[in-house]
């Protein structure tokens, strides 16, 4: 009996060492991507363990997080009907998921959790299981004021999961300014990215234009006819002090019709004009040490900041017509970035740096274009008869902002960089342009 | 006396009246504030752990959180965005049709030489059958014209440890098989396929095909969550189809244009 188990073992030994040497001779697999491009997500409704447990709120927060994790597009959702494991999450800490249960379904994910409200706050705990491989990719707690929207934290948790499987992290829980009339003036509003919440940041009544986040979200500058029905420069902030001038102290005759923050947000690039053309100028965010960039009898205007705030794009006429041109923070090194196309402007640098995506007139409407800045290579985001025009980024870089008028009037539309998922995130109230897709929230 | 009183009661109204506009112009309106920016939820971050204890974390751990774009160091060419058709000529009047961009980057489908397996007498019919998932996965229907012009082409010149010499139809064809059965099982999301990633490693397969134990990455692609997709898609994968010997055997994951 010893003898031949001896010798099977020594077999054994024989094909372990031979199976790497094998699997050196062996041609390998070659695997390319089929047409799969998103995860899917079981989403339980997680356990509600508070004082005063209510199924509906529950089931409205499962809602709330199903609707952010499809807005992400790399999710989908599917229906608790066809589960074989527990709707409801029974361990808030999903110490008692059994992987088996998920991937028949299908599931890359599962996401459970638990949710207490008190009369002080909302808690929520989550856990985010990779099915497949049966392992715990992510487990977190947030909490806020218990009168908040539960969708906030619901958002939080989607771009969560969303950064758990694709390393970069999800912008349902970002913001988006506009400027809409649907109030009948031009006025600066915000809504989620999603396009719900729609809510207005200014009501002077006045002409407003071109929003722009400073880095931390808790501002937007923009321009405004409010003042002697000239241009400027304001500020509206999240503290709540009153909407005030940024540079109060040029001289009167100088239209300021538009200002960008840098990354860091100490700096302003400034479109001005006085008697001349328009140029581009920095200054500090407090409105002192203004800086003169652009020198040129031909109009210089829509500075955009790489992101390590080093160079600027801009839009100039100088060749002719107007195309998107690249400098240094303080001027120096002007260079043409685009040639193909007759009418480049609105340029817009991508958070990652690589790319600037432009509006670029074909015919008598405007698609829009990226660029990629090293090689110059260009191409059209999407290709549309009607304009679309004004691009933002979002903070992660793979989803694009932007007006069209594809449907008639105005309205913000959002599409991934490579050109599909297109939505509408505004309808039916007014128009709707000039989106500035706000920063991570913090 | 009369007139002057009556003057100055004006005046007082007069001041009464424009100081309370003063007032209401500068207070912030009652009703949520619409001149300024909306505040935000503050949603706060309680805990944060990597992953919960009862689950240790698989070993190709993401550790070092790379930022958004994790990728190889060694990129020779900056990456060609998204294949939406290049715009030729920028029409200067009336805009010839223009060429309809493809909604996603979508990978061809094609039967690519590199990708077929080489030409094996038509002697199995396991052959026939894979031949059959090939044009259904292509979206062909019965009657294709026999691929017996496919190059000969080894399958991976990429794989590091290419097989040399020729591939046995039988393992040609299971290696066919294989590509197309782990496809279905892998997402790849559109950020990823249009950069040059490419993931090496050896999955240890059982007579009948399931994955034994964990694979093992030979190569990194540089994108941690990259290759976490990849063993993802071959755990989904289990059981593959029954390969022609239990073993070691390699694979390479890769976008199509990297490849």
């Amino acid at each position: 009996m010893g003898v031949p188990s001896a010798r099977s073992f020594a077999l054994l030994a024989c094909l372990a060492l031979a199976a790497p040497a094998a699997a050196a001779e062996r041609p390998a697999v070659v695997v390319t991507p089929g047409s799969n491009q998103s995860f899917r997500a079981a989403l339980q409704r997680f356990a509600d363990r508070s004082p005063a447990p209510d199924e509906r709120r529950a089931e409205r927060f499962r809602d709330a997080l199903a609707a952010a994790l499809e807005f992400s597009d790399a999710f989908q959702v599917l229906d608790p009907k066809a589960f074989l494991g527990p709707a409801v999450t029974r361990s808030p800490g999903g110490e008692d998921v059994v992987c088996a249960d998920w991937t028949p379904i299908g599931a890359d994910a599962l996401i459970g959790g638990g949710l207490r409200v008190d009369p002080r706050e909302l808690a929520v705990e989550f856990h985010v299981w990779d099915t497949a491989r049966c392992s715990g990719l992510l487990r977190k707690r947030y909490r806020q004021a218990a009168d908040a929207d539960p969708a906030a934290i619901a958002r939080r948790i989607a771009d969560d999961v969303v950064e758990a499987f694709l390393g970069v992290r999800g912008v349902a829980s970002t913001e988006l300014a506009f400027i809409s009339n649907r109030n009948g003036n031009s006025e600066v509003w915000v809504m989620n990215a999603d396009g719900s919440s729609a809510r207005p940041a200014t009501a002077n009544r006045s002409l407003n234009a071109f929003p722009s986040w400073s880095p931390g979200g808790d501002a937007i500058l923009y321009t405004s006819y409010r003042y002697r029905n000239r241009p400027h420069l304001f500020l509206t902030s999240r503290a709540g002090r009153r909407a005030g001038r940024v540079l109060p102290e040029l001289n009167g005759s100088v239209s300021q019709f538009r200002g960008v923050f840098d990354p860091s947000g100490r700096k302003l690039a400034v479109v001005l004009s006085g008697k001349s053309a328009a140029e581009i100028f920095t200054v500090n965010a407090d409105g002192s040490g203004l800086e003169r960039l652009t020198n040129h009898a031909a109009i210089d205007i829509a500075p955009t900041w790489s992101p390590d705030g080093r160079r600027i794009a801009f839009v100039s006429d100088r060749s002719g017509a107007p195309q998107v041109y690249l400098m240094q923070a303080d001027g120096r090194d002007v260079r043409r970035l685009t040639y193909e196309g007759t009418y480049n402007t609105h340029p817009a640098w991508s958070p990652d740096g690589r790319y600037i995506a432009y509006e670029s007139r074909v015919g008598g409407s405007f698609d829009i274009w990226l660029i990629d800045v090293e090689s110059g290579q260009a191409w059209p985001l999407v290709d549309h008869p009607r304009s679309d025009e004004a691009p933002s980024w979002a903070p992660n870089s793979r989803k694009i902002a932007f007006t069209s008028t594809r449907r008639g009037r105005p309205d913000v539309y959002v599409v991934d960089v490579g050109g599909a998922s297109l939505r509408q995130i505004t309808q039916g109230a007014g128009e709707n342009r000039s989106p500035a897709w706000g920063p991570f929230p913090r | 006396m009369r007139r002057s009183e009556f003057r100055r009661l004006l005046m007082v109204s007069a001041l009464v009246h424009v100081g309370g506009f003063l007032l209401f112009a500068i207070s912030p309106s009652p009703t949520s504030s619409p001149a300024g920016l909306p505040a935000v939820i503050p949603v706060e971050l309680v805990e944060l752990r990597s992953a919960p204890a009862a689950a240790p974390q698989a070993r190709v751990a993401p550790a070092p959180k790379p930022v958004a774009k994790a990728e190889p160091a060694p990129v020779p060419k900056p990456v060609p965005p998204p294949p939406v058709q290049k715009k030729v000529v920028l029409p200067a009047e009336p805009a010839p049709p223009k060429p309809k961009p493809e909604p996603k980057p979508e990978p061809r489908r094609e039967l690519d030489p590199a990708e077929v397996a080489p030409p094996a007498p038509p002697q199995a019919q396991d052959y026939d059958d894979v031949l059959a998932e090939l044009r259904a996965e292509v979206g062909e229907e019965a009657a294709a014209p026999q691929p017996t012009a496919v190059p000969q082409a080894a399958p991976a010149p990429t794989a590091g440890a290419g097989g040399s010499g020729p591939v046995s139809p039988a393992v040609a064809a299971w290696i066919t098989r294989v590509k197309i059965h782990v496809r279905r099982h892998w997402v790849v999301p559109p950020g990823f396929r249009t950069q040059p990633l490419q993931t090496a490693l050896t999955v240890r397969l059982a007579a009948d095909g399931t994955v034994l134990g964990e694979p093992a990455i030979q190569r990194r692609s540089g994108n941690p969550w990259y290759d976490e997709g990849v063993l993802r898609a071959i755990q989904k994968s289990s059981p593959l189809p029954a390969p022609p010997e239990a073993g070691e055997w390699p694979f390479v994951f890769a976008p199509e244009d990297s490849y």
